[in-house]
């Protein structure tokens, strides 16, 4: 993993930057909050 | 390019998953289950009978279509590739989680406890799933290879370490940060400002350069790989240099998420003292969760810790830029690129930890737990089973070591519990709590308070949603981590950064454990 074999994002991230991939983890925890908070 | 790999894998992940699910569910495994559990309860039943299920079902259905249908380039290719090397990473977290880490386990207890510690091998090498993942996660990486089908896949890691530390601000109230926020803030400040100083000063003396002593002192000081991006640009670090620090925290994180556990065990450290050293200690983010999880695996005491402080160092990254900026500013006369520092630190800082401190302000109103819960438990006195209100005999023995309690308040409390049979308010649950700290009592008498104040504290239901889905999402991300550390980046950190960043590693381990052991209480 360490050299980037992919044509989009990075080695890391299957994002281009890390604020993309930021809010994309504050979206997925969006989600998560509003499925536990309407399951539970 | 096309992503998606035209491979059976994900099918066969999924006919695995349902496999478990269906041995699990149907009794198959209950043998095995039972030498697992070696005596006790087998923690993860509840995980066995359903998650496989729904994930088996998911990998099951994608893999027949990626396997056997046609694939054009394009987002929905590329996003939808990444779910093989997803459900691989989960397939080994579940393996471990369920399987391996209990076997182990088994094994290690059979071999009776170490020395005077009483604790067994597993418990003082921290022998549990998290560890064993990124051990997985490493072995896979370097003694095999990352799988083609599984490789984008792979790179949702760090996207599931962020979520997870998002969705842990929901873990923690006012209350809670009001107790912890005031010492993480002197700790942090403290380790963070002195080790960037010290880097720097290091770096001058043996004759580095700046931009490698600046990213360098970044990383070591603040927050790992992060830190290091965002400071990078001020002191225009090269590539290599931004390399040869990200290698630098590797390698000593990997040891300190390895050896702080040990030393923890050993020394006998409570969740609260681990988790305020592993927070001030260790570099890395993710390795911080890691070496939390791996002092307490099956419970979220010492991660929630850790995290504070963690988060409380990733808040102090703005004012290293500043100083970074204005230190390379100072020495680098030639500099010609001007730096706005400004917007290096907008376009740098870390937008999870603004999730983190938005779920925090969501949990302080009280929405997934009354507002004034603490570690995600709440007073109520009114909804007590009738097994949990004190018995004759446990009132009895309360009375006859009622005389050795000498302060006023923890008399008062004590009476009012015995003529209740319950605890009375949250205050008195608070100083029942601190007569069992102070050991006044006998350990029977202290059994039924420590009983008595459990049967006051109630888990909400969403808090412990949460407790799974953080739970969940650390374990993947930390097997995905395991796969990123390949012995070649470790060997990144030779020369002279290693030799700065071990110093200023120990000194700040070293002297963190000593300021922990010193001012960190039990409970703070």
């Amino acid at each position: 993993m360490s050299e980037n074999k992919f044509d989009r994002g990075s080695a890391l991230s299957i994002f281009g930057s890390d604020r993309r991939e930021d809010f994309m983890a504050l979206v997925f925890a969006l989600a998560i909050t509003v499925f536990v908070y309407f399951s539970y | 390019m096309v992503y998606t790999n035209k491979s059976p894998a994900l099918f066969i992940i999924g006919i695995i998953m349902l496999a478990i699910w269906y041995t699990a569910d149907s009794g198959m495994l209950s043998g095995y289950i039972d030498h697992l559990a070696a005596g006790k309860k087998y923690k993860y039943g509840a995980e066995l009978t359903t998650i496989p299920l729904y994930f088996g079902i998911i990998a099951a259905a994608m893999g027949l279509w990626q396997w056997l249908g046609t694939h054009k380039e394009g987002n929905w290719d590329f996003y939808s590739s990444t779910v093989a090397g997803g459900m691989f990473i989960l397939l080994i977290a579940m393996l471990v989680r369920w399987f391996i880490a209990p076997e182990v386990a088994v094994i290690s207890q059979s071999m009776g406890t170490i020395g005077e510690t009483g604790k067994h091998l597993h418990t003082i090498l921290g022998l549990n799933y998290v560890v064993m993942g990124i051990v997985t996660g490493i072995i896979i990486v370097n003694f095999f290879k990352i799988p083609d089908w599984a490789t984008n896949g792979v790179r949702l890691s760090r996207l599931g370490l962020k979520t997870g530390v998002i969705l842990l601000g929901t873990l923690y109230s006012a209350a809670e940060l009001k107790n912890l926020g005031g010492l993480s803030i002197v700790m942090i400040g403290f380790f963070v400002l002195g080790s960037v100083g010290m880097v720097l000063w290091l770096g001058a003396r043996r004759n580095i350069p700046n931009s490698m002593a600046g990213v360098l002192s970044a990383g070591m000081g603040v927050c790992g790989v992060s830190a290091t991006v965002a400071a990078a640009p001020v002191v225009q670090a090269k590539s290599v240099e931004i390399a040869y620090t990200i290698g630098t925290i590797l390698i000593w994180g990997v040891g300190c998420m390895f050896v702080f556990p040990i030393i923890g065990h050993l020394l006998g450290m409570s969740y609260v003292q681990f988790g305020a050293w592993a927070g001030t200690g260790i570099l890395n983010s993710a390795q911080v969760a890691g070496a939390a999880l791996a002092y307490q695996p099956d419970g979220i005491e010492t991660l929630k810790v850790a995290e504070i402080f963690n988060i409380t160092r990733v808040l102090v990254l703005p004012i290293i830029v500043i100083w970074l900026a204005v230190w390379y500013v100072q020495r680098e006369e030639h500099i010609t690129e001007k730096v706005n520092v400004g917007k290096v630190i907008f376009d740098k800082f870390p937008v999870f930890v603004l999730g983190f401190i938005l779920m925090f302000a969501l949990s302080t109103t009280g929405i997934f737990a009354p507002a004034n819960h603490y570690k995600g438990k709440y007073f109520d006195n009114t909804k007590i089973k009738a097994e949990n209100i004190l018995t004759d005999k446990q009132v009895a023995q309360l009375q006859a070591d009622a005389g050795k309690v000498q302060r006023e308040d923890r008399k008062a409390a004590l009476a009012r519990l015995i003529e209740g049979r319950k605890v009375a308010s949250i205050d008195d649950d608070a100083t029942l709590r601190g007569l069992v700290n102070a050991k006044v009592m006998s350990k029977d008498s202290n059994k039924i308070l420590k009983g008595a104040h459990k049967a006051v504290r109630h888990t909400a239901k969403k808090v412990k949603a949460f407790r799974d889905w953080i739970t969940w999402l650390f374990a993947f991300g930390l097997v995905g981590l395991g796969m990123q550390i390949t012995v070649g980046s470790m060997k990144q950190a030779g020369g002279q950064p290693a030799v700065i960043g071990g110093i200023v590693g120990a000194v700040k381990a070293v002297l963190s454990l000593v300021v922990v052991m010193m001012l960190v209480s039990e409970t703070i």
